[in-house]
């Protein structure tokens, strides 16, 4: 037997168990560790009680301060807002609320930042995205931080700080593919789908969540480091966090973006076997040797395809779709003697990615969405304004891809690549215009739509807008589809009815159609039209999202967005 | 999803404004704020239903023993009555915090 002095420690006495964890600090603790001693000042604090004006009427408990703590106050001296997302409420997820205090702290950042008081921004994302009891309304938000994010990152470095445990994932992993510096711990994970919903949507052998090993070798953050897409790995101590935030919040911008270098991405994919997949382990070392854009990026023909994305764009189009890649057609169409860009994902039965062979959105098509788009922004650039392409992004996909594969290589940055593509053109004065034929789901919609100053949709019952299709929603907010119907006739964002989501703001037009799938020729020349005033509107109005949530575009259903513009603002100094 | 409204007599008045916990499992938030008269006015919102004996009989434990008054608000995402007396406790200090629990009990 041993006395109590005899034994060895468990755990030598280290570094690592002297340290102040980051992790077990709640959101409030953590932002407030983040600014200099005494700088820090809370901003539509839990006493503004603006919480979610849609939880209670669900039943569901709401938090004060919904989740997300802004906290303004100086880094290393300089002026810099905080954004801390509570992972303990709701999962971190998105709601109105939360959203709108996201992208209010960023817009207003982003207003000091041109008036001449550079303010910089830090994310502490601990989330798994979209708000599942607000759905299109969180999706919405999402769309707003990533605009507000590349806005800022324009002039000021925005960081994303991901600790753990949670983790960002869904729409917010878009964002941090956003941010000028990611920062991660190895206890940290970063990913678009959590191996949860691949598993349930793809089966325990696309991706087996309950094994940690694996979830990490592909989410955990020293991967993200090894494969370039975190920029710094530290431990979970508040003296590190708070000395790499200094360094990224003082540091000048990277000089080529994550979301902004497509060579790269493209680069990446090619050393990808699809049908042959290389293990995490070795997917660092085939990245590092990755030297230059190669694989295919060659118009060929469009094979027959179903499908109403493919049926709208080849009836609306002056001339025949090409494929850009097998699952990437583009058309063009001229809109006052302008030729604008017709783009839209399509199904692919022999897309060597499986996930992503029924139109989803996925490595590739992000990619090349980027691609394209970027090259319209690009050709144009000396143009002036009025002479600049329209972009119409024609939607109608499942959703984005749900894989392994997908999450390996990264496909939160390619998607990231597409907002960011489809953000640019609009900030430059592009008129961008979504079109929705047919479904239109989460993540992808994130990537190919969301960021369109103009979104018109079909007014058919097929036509669905939605943060997650309907048994995956229920399953998750533990619900029966019947009950969540029944919400759906209560919560306008909840609803997968087309003719709800336009009471949300997001809709510019709403039209009218009998049988979607085989429009006749009056409808075409309907819509046709229509694009043409979405483009006239875009041209003459604002270039950033704020119309979204103007009372004369969503009435009640926005007015938490609007009071919290409102108290962020009246609360900034 | 249940809300309860309680009042309880008290007076050892919440001086500032208060805020501790988080809306996650098992944990709950507490709001205090100073007002007017001599009583803790007590609002509760629950994710757990059917408890509501035990809630009485926590609160008024609590209130009975400290005195405390004040509007106070409650979000619940299912504590457990240890928790629940660990954060009125915060709250109290952090409402009154030229006082201390001991000082009184």
């Amino acid at each position: 037997m041993t006395t109590e002095t005899d034994v060895e420690p468990l755990v030598p006495e280290s570094a690592y168990v002297r340290r102040d964890s980051f992790i077990e600090r709640d959101a409030r603790s953590r932002a407030f560790a983040l600014v200099d001693e005494g700088s820090g000042r809370e901003l539509v604090d839990p006493f503004d009680r603006l919480e979610s004006p849609w939880l209670q009427q669900q039943g569901v408990v709401p938090e004060a301060d919904d989740g997300v703590v802004i906290v303004k106050g100086t880094v290393a001296g300089k002026a810099t807002v905080v954004i801390g997302i509570e992972q303990g409420f709701q999962g971190g997820g998105i709601g109105e609320v939360s959203g709108a205090k996201i992208a209010a702290a960023l817009g207003l950042a982003t207003r000091d930042s041109r008036a001449g008081t550079p303010t910089s921004a830090v994310l502490l994302l601990e989330t798994g995205g979209v708000r599942l009891q607000e759905a299109n309304l969180g999706l919405a938000a999402v769309a707003e931080a990533c605009s507000g994010v590349l806005e800022l990152r324009a002039l000021q470095p925005v960081v994303a700080v991901i600790a753990g445990g949670l983790g960002s994932f869904g729409g917010m992993s878009i964002v941090a593919g956003l941010c000028s510096t990611v920062v991660m711990t190895r206890e940290a994970r970063l990913g678009l789908n959590g191996p949860e919903v691949i598993e349930s949507e793809g089966g325990i052998a696309e991706f087996d969540s309950g094994d940690h090993a694996l979830v990490w070798s592909i989410d955990g953050g020293v991967q993200r480091h090894a494969l370039g897409q975190a920029d710094v790995l530290v431990t979970d101590d508040t003296a590190e966090i708070l000395d790499a935030v200094r360094q990224a919040v003082s540091g000048k911008a990277a000089s080529v973006l994550a979301s902004r270098d497509l060579a790269r991405l493209r680069a990446h994919l090619a050393v990808i076997d699809p049908g042959s997949p290389p293990s995490p382990a070795n997917l660092p070392d085939l990245f590092a040797t990755a030297t230059g854009p190669r694989g295919s990026n060659r118009p060929q023909a469009v094979a027959e395809s179903s499908g109403r994305g493919s049926a709208w764009m080849t009836s609306l189009a002056d001339t025949v779709p090409t494929a850009v890649e097998s699952t990437v057609i583009e058309a063009t169409i001229g809109i006052d003697g302008v030729s604008a860009i017709l783009l839209a994902v399509v199904p692919d039965a022999g897309s060597p990615y499986r996930r992503a062979r029924h139109g989803e959105v996925g490595l590739l098509e992000g990619l090349v969405l980027a691609e394209r788009v970027a090259a319209v922004v690009a050709e144009d650039a000396d143009l002036e304004v009025n002479r600049k392409r329209p972009i119409v992004a024609v939607v109608d996909f499942p959703s984005q891809a749900y894989g392994r594969l997908e999450e390996m290589v990264g496909i939160h940055l390619h998607l990231a690549a597409a907002a960011d593509a489809y953000a640019t053109a609009r900030t430059q004065g592009h008129p961008v215009v979504a079109l929705v034929v047919g479904t239109a789901l989460s993540g992808g919609f994130l990537a190919h739509g969301l960021q369109a100053n103009q979104i018109l949709a079909l007014d058919d019952p097929a036509v669905e807008i939605h943060a997650m299709h309907k048994p995956a929603a229920a399953r998750i907010t533990r619900r029966t589809v019947a009950e969540l119907d029944e919400l759906a006739t209560r919560i306008p964002p909840l609803s997968y009815d087309v003719r709800d989501w336009a009471t949300l703001g997001l809709c510019n037009g709403l039209l009218p159609v009998v049988d979607a799938d085989h429009p006749t020729g009056d409808e075409v020349a309907l819509v046709n039209k229509q694009i043409g005033a979405a483009v006239r509107r875009a041209r003459a109005g604002d270039r950033g999202l704020s119309g979204r949530w103007s009372v004369e575009t969503s009435g009640r259903n926005r007015a938490a967005t609007r009071q919290v513009w409102e108290a962020m603002t009246q609360q900034w100094r | 999803m249940q809300t309860f409204e309680f009042d309880f007599p008290g007076d050892r008045p919440a001086t500032q404004r208060a805020h501790v916990g988080v809306v996650a499992s098992a944990d709950l938030e507490v709001l205090v704020e100073p007002s007017d008269g001599d009583s803790a006015s007590v609002r509760i919102r629950t994710s757990v239903d059917g408890f509501d004996d035990v809630w009485r009989n926590v609160l008024e434990r609590f209130f009975t023993r400290y005195g405390l008054t004040g509007s106070i608000e409650i979000n619940d995402f299912g504590a457990t009555p240890g928790v629940v007396s660990i954060r009125l406790l915060q709250a109290l200090d952090q409402s009154t915090h030229d006082q201390t629990p001991e000082s009184r009990a």
